[in-house]
């Protein structure tokens, strides 16, 4: 036991201290953070007030009651609103209109400091509009969608106020009847509210199962080149004259698998931090609330439970066989012939998980975590995401355990005899007999 | 008591014989040398011995005939350095010395104290903080070495302990590899270096294409290969002594030099004869002595004729 524990310090202290893990560790972060706040910051551009011109040439006053109705519309978070139009009003009549049409759209759509007085854009209400609900609009801003649907929901509901009021209806009552719906989404389990958001549980289970695979993957791997490395430097001459080959195996594939949890603890740590301190981190940037829709939620005590145990789990199976398959081989090149198969349902597993987003409790996500090689990609995505039935997860588990055990005697058998062997890989058969001996 | 006991040990490699129908015994106490060409089947014992690989036939005793146990079973009282030297190069000297302690079973404390010990005395100390990959090859070799002694194990098994290294250093780990032995430890080492096997062990096996040809203690070796040998030194006409050294009637066998030859006397003839034909020749001589035959004499004598013939094994690592 000391001895593999020796192994196991030895791994992870060896792989901690490199610099390429201290690159990686922090470059993931740096990566997360300009996920979350680049969106915010480019969006933001689109923030500012405009200037615009309404021109009326309705004949029946509606220019009014549209700039009351652009004119209540802001953006900014609570400690500094700001309007989203400055508007003018020029009443005209049909006749004068494309003089003063053309006048306006002169001194439109210059960059702002080159022009103060100059308009965003020119907004025009003839004869028709309120009978057809047909409008024009001439601005520097036409081609962004955002804008222009927030212009039309605003200007739709000045007119249907307008009509409701020349129908006789009271001003009062359509100002009722227009308020907005306002849906607030809250995920259930067990007949409990857990306070997260349906849009939280998805990012959440989304970056979980993306972590995951990046691991497992990478660190995955790396237990693979590692042996190589141990073979071609000779170093497993020495280590085998000391060290049974399942003290060897255990002891690389958990020294590996911690330096990788070291690793997710502090991306995952930084996460939360990133989730909870998300409206003061971004207040630090000078974003506002926009980034408060990318914030990371915080993760509930029973998922992160749920998650650490199916990684280290799937991290063990995953390790052992890549393992294997490194003491199997002499080059990389020969061994990622091999580490295809194992790469292969790694993906699968990855990828299962957009199914389930849709349906985590269907009958792909119940299969799949059952399966051992599937079980840590989906189960945490299937928690995260649904209520799972507590046989389930004590199923998935117990398949899981069985799973690798099964994968690490299978590897020790292939390790055993696989270390020492130089030259020629081996055949199916020989491989075989490697695992009967 | 054998330390070690290889009996009719077969071990075979696809295409060829690496060791064949092999028995040693290696007693406990003194230096064990194990002697051979290239490509004799030295290292594949080795690791037979250290279980490393499994014999196709025969059978490996460690300590005593009730010694069950595998090299790899018993690695705590067995010091190895392999002939393919392996150490992690990026991790520090201090560091690797603690580990190759520890995957033995002593404390980490107690592996620390003796690697610092060891360093110190293979003058290394001031390396104890750099990176394996930073050292020359022999300060690489002498950290394995002291590696393989860090458990003060009580059998140690060395192959081509003293290859690649200077004659300084050469002469530290020889120092040691006798200290241990003096310490009443076994110690058993694989050379083609016939002057030092022949100086340090006190006894010898000889093999030759995973046969043995010669074992037993240097001086039972050397007797066993019998004959009156002479060593002869020329001063001047060498030229003029090739007529008589070609004379069968006189020698069975020569390892000639050039300024000076090792000379095995044919059966019958008489040392006398010898020196009194190169005088009559006229060759002038600086040295002319009855001596024992040199390890190296016998060596060369037992496998040297065909030595060119010895089939060197394909560069794969486990037969070499």
């Amino acid at each position: 036991m000391n001895k593999t524990f020796a192994v196991i310090r030895r791994e992870y202290v060896e792989r901690v201290r490199t610099r390429a893990f201290l690159i990686s560790t922090l470059l993931l972060p740096v990566f997360m953070v300009a996920m979350a706040v680049l969106p915010a910051l480019l969006m933001r551009g689109g923030d500012h007030t405009s200037r615009v011109a309404v021109v009326d040439a309705s004949g029946a006053g509606l220019g009014q009651p549209v700039i009351t109705a652009l004119g209540t519309a802001t953006f900014g978070d609570s400690a500094q609103v700001r309007p989203r139009y400055e508007l003018t009003l020029f009443t005209t009549d049909t006749e004068h209109l494309d003089q003063v049409r053309s006048g306006l759209i002169a001194k439109a759509g210059f960059a702002r400091d080159t022009q103060p007085d100059g308009w965003n854009g020119v907004l025009v209400l003839d004869a028709d509009t309120l009978a057809s609900g047909k409008l024009h609009y001439y601005g520097d801003d036409v081609s962004s969608p955002n804008g222009m649907g927030r212009l039309q929901r605003e200007i739709s509901k000045a007119l249907a106020g307008v009509r409701l009021s020349h129908a006789g209806v009271d001003q009062a009552l359509v100002a009722k009847a227009m308020a907005p719906a306002d849906v607030d989404t809250a995920k259930v389990t067990d007949g409990k509210l857990t306070g997260q958001s349906g849009k939280a549980s998805f990012v959440l289970a989304y970056a979980m199962g993306f972590i995951l695979y990046i691991a497992i993957l990478s660190y995955g791997s790396r237990t693979l080149t590692s042996v190589i490395e141990e073979k071609n430097s000779r170093i497993m001459e020495v280590l085998t004259s000391s060290l049974t080959p399942f003290q060897m195996l255990m002891g690389k594939v958990l020294g590996v698998g911690l330096a990788g949890l070291t690793q997710m603890a502090i991306w995952v740590g930084t996460a939360l931090v990133l989730g909870s301190q998300g409206p003061h981190l971004a207040g630090a940037f000078g974003i506002g609330a926009a980034a408060g829709n990318f914030a990371i939620p915080s993760m509930p005590p029973s998922l992160l439970a749920v998650f650490l145990l199916y990684f280290t789990l799937g991290f063990l199976i995953y390790g052992s066989l890549y393992a294997a398959i490194g003491a199997m081989c002499n080059t990389i090149q020969e061994a990622q012939q091999y580490a295809v198969f194992v790469t292969m349902s790694i993906v699968v597993g990855f990828m299962s998980m957009f199914g389930l987003i849709n349906n985590p409790s269907g009958m792909l996500g119940t299969t799949m975590s059952f399966i051992p090689f599937f079980a840590p990609f989906t189960m945490p995505v299937r928690w995260s995401m649904t209520a799972v039935p507590p046989t389930q997860l004590a199923l998935s588990l117990g398949l899981m355990v069985l799973g690798l055990l099964a994968c690490v005697w299978l590897a020790g058998r292939i390790y055993r005899t696989g270390i020492l062997m130089y030259g020629k890989k081996p055949s199916w058969g020989e491989l075989w007999r490697w695992i009967r001996a | 008591m054998s330390s070690i006991s290889v009996e009719s040990v077969t071990k075979r490699f696809a295409g060829h014989t690496a060791v064949s129908n092999l028995s040693l015994q290696v007693p406990s106490g003194g230096i064990y040398g194990l002697l051979g060409p290239n490509g004799a089947g030295k290292s594949t014992t080795i690791r037979l011995i250290m279980g490393i690989l499994q014999p196709d036939e025969g059978r490996i005793a460690l300590f005593g005939p009730s010694g069950s146990g595998s090299g790899r079973n018993l690695s705590s009282r067995i010091g190895y350095l392999p002939e393919e030297r392996g150490l992690y190069k990026k991790m520090k000297v201090l560091d690797h010395l603690v580990f190759l302690g520890e995957v033995k079973g002593i404390s980490r404390a107690e592996a620390r104290r003796r690697a610092l010990v060891w360093l110190e005395r293979l003058e290394i100390a001031n390396w104890t903080q750099k990176k394996v990959e930073d050292l020359s090859k022999g300060m690489q070799q002498k950290v394995q070495f002291a590696g393989a002694l860090l458990h003060e194990p009580e059998l140690v098994i060395l192959d081509e302990p003293f290859s690649g290294l200077d004659p300084i250093n050469a002469q530290v780990m020889k120092d040691i590899v006798v200290e241990i032995a003096a310490g009443g430890r076994t110690v058993l080492f694989s050379t083609h270096a016939m002057e030092q096997a022949e100086r340090m062990c006190d006894r010898v096996a000889i093999i030759a294409r995973g046969k043995l040809v010669a074992n037993g203690t240097v001086a039972q070796v050397k007797a066993d290969f019998g004959g009156r040998h002479v060593a002869l030194g020329f001063s001047d006409n060498r030229p003029l002594a090739d007529a008589v050294l070609a004379d069968p009637r006189l020698i069975a066998r020569m390892d000639d030099y050039g300024a000076s030859a090792e000379l095995k006397m044919a059966e019958g003839a008489q040392p006398e004869q010898l020196l009194a034909a190169l005088v009559n020749a006229g060759v002038g001589l600086r040295r002319f002595e009855v001596v024992e035959p040199s390890l190296h004499a016998i060596f060369v004598a037992k496998v040297g004729s065909d030595l060119d013939a010895t089939p060197l094994p394909v560069a794969t690592g486990a037969a070499a």
